[in-house]
């Protein structure tokens, strides 16, 4: 589905996306959507901007998306609620869902999800009965250690009330970074060439050795969150000896960085490629200076699979190379060489090998600014999809849908006696990832700067002696940082929320390394924590300024900047 | 009557676009170009966030203003439909702020202009409807969502009217709503 | 003065919004951000939109922009000296083709990039991963 749908929905259903603070112009259209009338219901741990705005806030217990989401697909089939017809033509695997979902009756989760059953029958009923529900979910799914099941038990829900094929229904991860569609599109991914065609899938794998003119292999590679195991770990041949790292900060932005650091440290050769000097630079044997975003044309995709291109405006200053060319450098020297003179040549090439691309030609981009995949044809009526599985047409080989219910697991590490406080790392809305880009951006800079802040609920802060502004020390079992408390009745008492673009304060040095099995995604949003209060301020806040200096020298900044 | 920007709560994401098109308006655009210590950035609007409210919160331009009585160095003055601050006759006393029932002037340092000791000069600030601006207020134009708008007299008469057929609702008898004469054609 | 407008799209998040950049070309430098009319944006643009383009001029605020490649001469922990475009390329393709060679293929990771660099990078980034070391060892951050 396209954005713009959004605003055409009866209902959103809107679970673990905080849009306001991620992506602004996509929560404009939720904004919209309820000034036309939708109703809104809002799953979130936290008082959301969308919360605000909603019928309901259903303010569940952080960890325990999958008890809620089962017990709202319980409700549906217990009340007779689903679109029995829809099921019996395009899906397969009810009666094993049917099994497990049926455990998960409201009044045998209220408890743990803090939301009383009463109000999970009354969302259920909403969603299932407004005609055109939508559900947009976000890192707030994603970001758990049981992750894909929540994913699947949120389209469970579409599926059984055939909410699909039809503008403003369906199912929205709505993904956080520029490009991370476009990096997947392009198959930067360990286990599928561009356009999503397998690795493993033998005839695949022949026409790309064929385009390629090289023998591939056929075993899927490894996930760049398992790279610190790799290095650590594991002994040859898995052992990983060299990290070739392209706009990326895995010691910023990765989770326990401590960890981070020590690979980075052990691995024998690492080359970062790069605009700006970062954390990881600091332990790269090679730097490779790259354009930035306006220095080079290239075709994004957007959150809803749209091809857009991106301009060139200003000559680049420095001895600075395009990403692609270095790249193709370094294979030419290898023995290797691709010859591109150009994003479009590279382009061609891209939409020859996927399908699912093929008619969405440079032409095509450049007259329609946006074009959707799947675009098929090259043909100029064919100007891409707006929305995926038309009229209940899913991609699995028989074209139905499958049911998919898993049990609820709870997240890896509870809080416990020494580390009371449940923590979560967020999104600051000026900032961007690792605060290269917008870290450098004056006024942005002016709006939020280190050491960010830490969210606690006003009673926490009281017991705590902690005032608004202060400095504080939050720690977990893997390390710690300073930042400032933001008492705020947004949050629950028992919980904290740290925004992630901080380096002094680095929350990721607190986050754990837990893994969703199939995403590989961390367990961001699910750790214990401590708060400590700290009795000397004037030291605290010297200590802040001494750090950021230290951050700016070990970035290769010489000049003396008025900071935090 | 004076014209003031009023944000809409229901309309607000928080996301303070407004604060940073407030300073651009005013700093102008080469703060994008200097020294990032060298400018000042004091936004004259603030996003206020409480349990269920988002919302920008600035100077009402009341009609007969506190912040303007209370400045103990005619430095506040009306102009052209708007309450203005004259940053040169600005002592700092703090009075306006003190005065102000909505909070809605901040005392602020510059970094470019000095007291007569040579310390840092501090002033009030508020907002000032971007006077003198071709666009008009900046706020309103940056906003993402549309959640600023700039009220004026018409739009005030609109909003009580509205109000008042809100209150025949709540305070005339049902019976009495109903009951019509029929119209003779 | 040469002024251009150009239209470019966001990189701050996956909404892609059109951005009208006002250009000049004789002094190589962005004059000013506006919104244009994309299908998501209709017209408006959020902070890091507006405000989010001067970090290309390298304020140095809180990190330094890269102008040239490095190479730690003196091993791990010995500081980065400024090469030139040639010895750096010719020094990274030797010690990955040492790794290769030692080790093996999956002993080498890569990653694409999902921020600022592009489609085309990613797909020439895989390309080289698989097709060049010839490992499947590549991926990027949408997990994180």
């Amino acid at each position: 589905m396209g954005v713009h749908e959004i605003e055409d929905a009866a209902l959103l259903f809107v679970f673990g996306y905080n849009g306001a603070d991620s992506h602004p112009i996509v929560a404009r259209r939720i904004v919209r959507a309820k000034q036309k009338g939708a109703k809104i219901i809002c799953c979130d741990p936290r008082r959301i901007e969308t919360a605000r705005i909603a019928d309901m806030h259903l303010q569940l217990k952080g960890g325990t998306n999958l008890l809620l989401v089962n017990a709202i697909a319980n409700v549906i089939l217990e009340e007779g609620l689903c679109d029995y017809d829809f099921i019996q033509k395009n899906t397969h695997g009810f009666d094993e869902f049917v099994e497990t979902v049926k455990k998960y009756t409201p009044e045998s989760v209220e408890e743990q999800v803090q939301v009383s059953a009463e109000d999970i029958r009354k969302a259920a009923r909403m969603y299932a009965t407004s005609g055109r529900s939508m559900i947009l979910y976000g890192m707030g799914v994603c970001q758990f250690g049981q992750a894909v099941d929540v994913v699947k038990g949120l389209a469970n829900l579409a599926i059984m009330t055939g909410s699909f094929g039809r503008p403003s229904v369906g199912i929205g991860p709505v993904r956080g970074q520029n490009n991370v569609q476009g990096a997947c599109d392009m198959g930067a991914l360990p286990n599928v060439y561009p356009g999503y065609q397998s690795v493993t899938d033998d005839k695949v794998r022949e026409k790309f050795e064929k385009a390629w003119g090289v023998k591939l292999s056929p075993t899927p590679g490894i996930t760049l969150t398992t790279v610190p195991h790799h290095v650590l770990h594991e002994e040859d041949p898995k052992k990983i000896h060299a990290y070739y790292i392209m706009g990326e900060d895995p010691a910023q932005s990765d989770p326990d960085l401590a960890e981070v650091r020590e690979s980075l440290e052990k691995c024998d050769f690492v080359v970062l490629q790069d605009i700006y000097m970062n954390k990881t630079g600091q332990y790269a044997d090679v730097i490779l200076p790259a354009t930035g975003w306006c220095e080079h044309d290239a075709v994004y995709s957007c959150c809803d699979r749209g091809f857009q291109k991106v301009r060139k405006l200003i000559e680049p200053s420095g001895d600075v190379k395009t990403d692609w060319d270095i790249i193709q450098s370094i294979s030419a020297a290898m023995g290797y060489p691709m010859n591109y003179k150009n994003t479009i040549q590279i382009w061609n090439e891209v939409i020859e090998l996927c399908p699912g691309f093929y008619g969405a030609t440079d032409e095509k981009i450049e007259k329609n600014v946006c074009v959707q995949w799947p675009c098929r044809s090259k043909e100029e009526h064919d100007t891409g999809t707006v929305f995926l599985h038309r009229d209940g047409k899913f991609a699995h080989p028989d074209g139905k849908a499958k049911f998919a219910a898993t049990d609820w697991r709870p997240p890896q590490e509870l809080e416990n006696e020494e580390y009371p406080l449940s923590f979560s790392t967020v999104r600051e809305v000026g900032h961007y990832s690792v605060r290269t880009m917008s870290g450098n951006c004056r006024t942005l800079r002016n709006l939020e700067d280190e050491p960010g802040w830490i969210q606690m609920n006003p009673e926490d802060c009281q017991e705590l002696d902690l005032k608004h502004g202060e400095l504080v020390k939050v720690l977990s079992k893997r390390g710690y940082c300073i930042t400032r408390c933001l008492p705020t009745d947004r949050v629950k008492k028992g919980a904290t929320y740290m925004t992630y673009q901080w380096w002094i304060g680095a929350c990721n040095e607190l986050t754990i390394g837990n893994l969703d099995p199939i995403s590989k995604t961390p367990e961001y949003k699910y750790c214990a924590c401590r708060v400590e209060k700290i009795k000397d301020q004037v030291w605290a806040e010297k200590h802040i300024r001494e750090e950021y200096e230290q951050i700016r020298s070990n970035m290769g900044i010489k000049v003396k900047g008025a900071v935090a | 009557m004076n014209g003031y920007v009023q944000g809409d709560p229901m309309l607000c994401i928080g996301c303070r676009t407004c604060m940073i098109g407030c300073v651009v308006a005013h700093e102008g655009r080469h703060i994008f170009e200097v020294d990032p210590d060298g400018y000042d950035f004091h936004p004259k609007l603030k996003v206020i966030k409480t349990f269920n409210v988002s919302v920008p919160v600035q100077c009402k331009h009341c009609e007969n203003p506190a912040c303007m009585a209370a400045c103990k160095s005619d430095a506040i003055h009306m102009k052209d439909g708007a309450v203005q601050i004259d940053r040169d006759k600005c002592i700092g006393c703090k009075s306006c702020a003190e005065a102000c029932p909505f909070g809605a002037v901040q005392m602020v340092t510059l970094k470019n202009e000095a007291n007569i000791d040579g310390t840092p000069k501090t002033v009030a600030n508020k907002c000032d409807l971007c006077q003198g601006l071709p666009k008009g207020p900046a706020c309103l134009r940056v906003c993402p969502t549309a959640a600023l708008r700039f009220v004026q007299e018409e739009d005030l008469n609109a909003t009580v009217q509205a109000k008042r057929l809100g209150t025949l609702k709540l305070t005339v008898a049902a019976e009495a709503q109903q009951k019509q004469t029929p119209v003779c054609k | 003065m040469t002024i251009k407008q150009i239209q470019s799209t966001c990189a701050y998040c996956g909404a892609g919004c059109q951005i009208l950049f006002t250009v000049d070309t004789e002094k190589n430098k962005i004059l000013e951000a506006e919104p244009a009319n994309g299908r998501t944006n209709e017209g408006t643009l959020c902070l890091k939109g507006h405000y989010g383009w001067d970090y290309l001029n390298d304020p140095q605020i809180l990190s330094k922009r890269l102008t040239k490649p490095m190479i730690r001469k003196g091993g791990k922990g010995s500081p980065l000296e400024e090469v030139e475009w040639d010895e750096a390329i010719s020094y990274v393709a030797k010690k990955l083709s040492d790794t290769k060679a030692k080790y093996g293929p999956d002993s080498i990771m890569c990653t694409g990039s999902a921020r600022g660099s592009g489609n085309e990078a990613n797909y020439v980034m895989q390309k080289f991963a698989r097709a060049a070391i010839g490992t499947n060892n590549v991926d990027h951050c949408a997990r994180i």
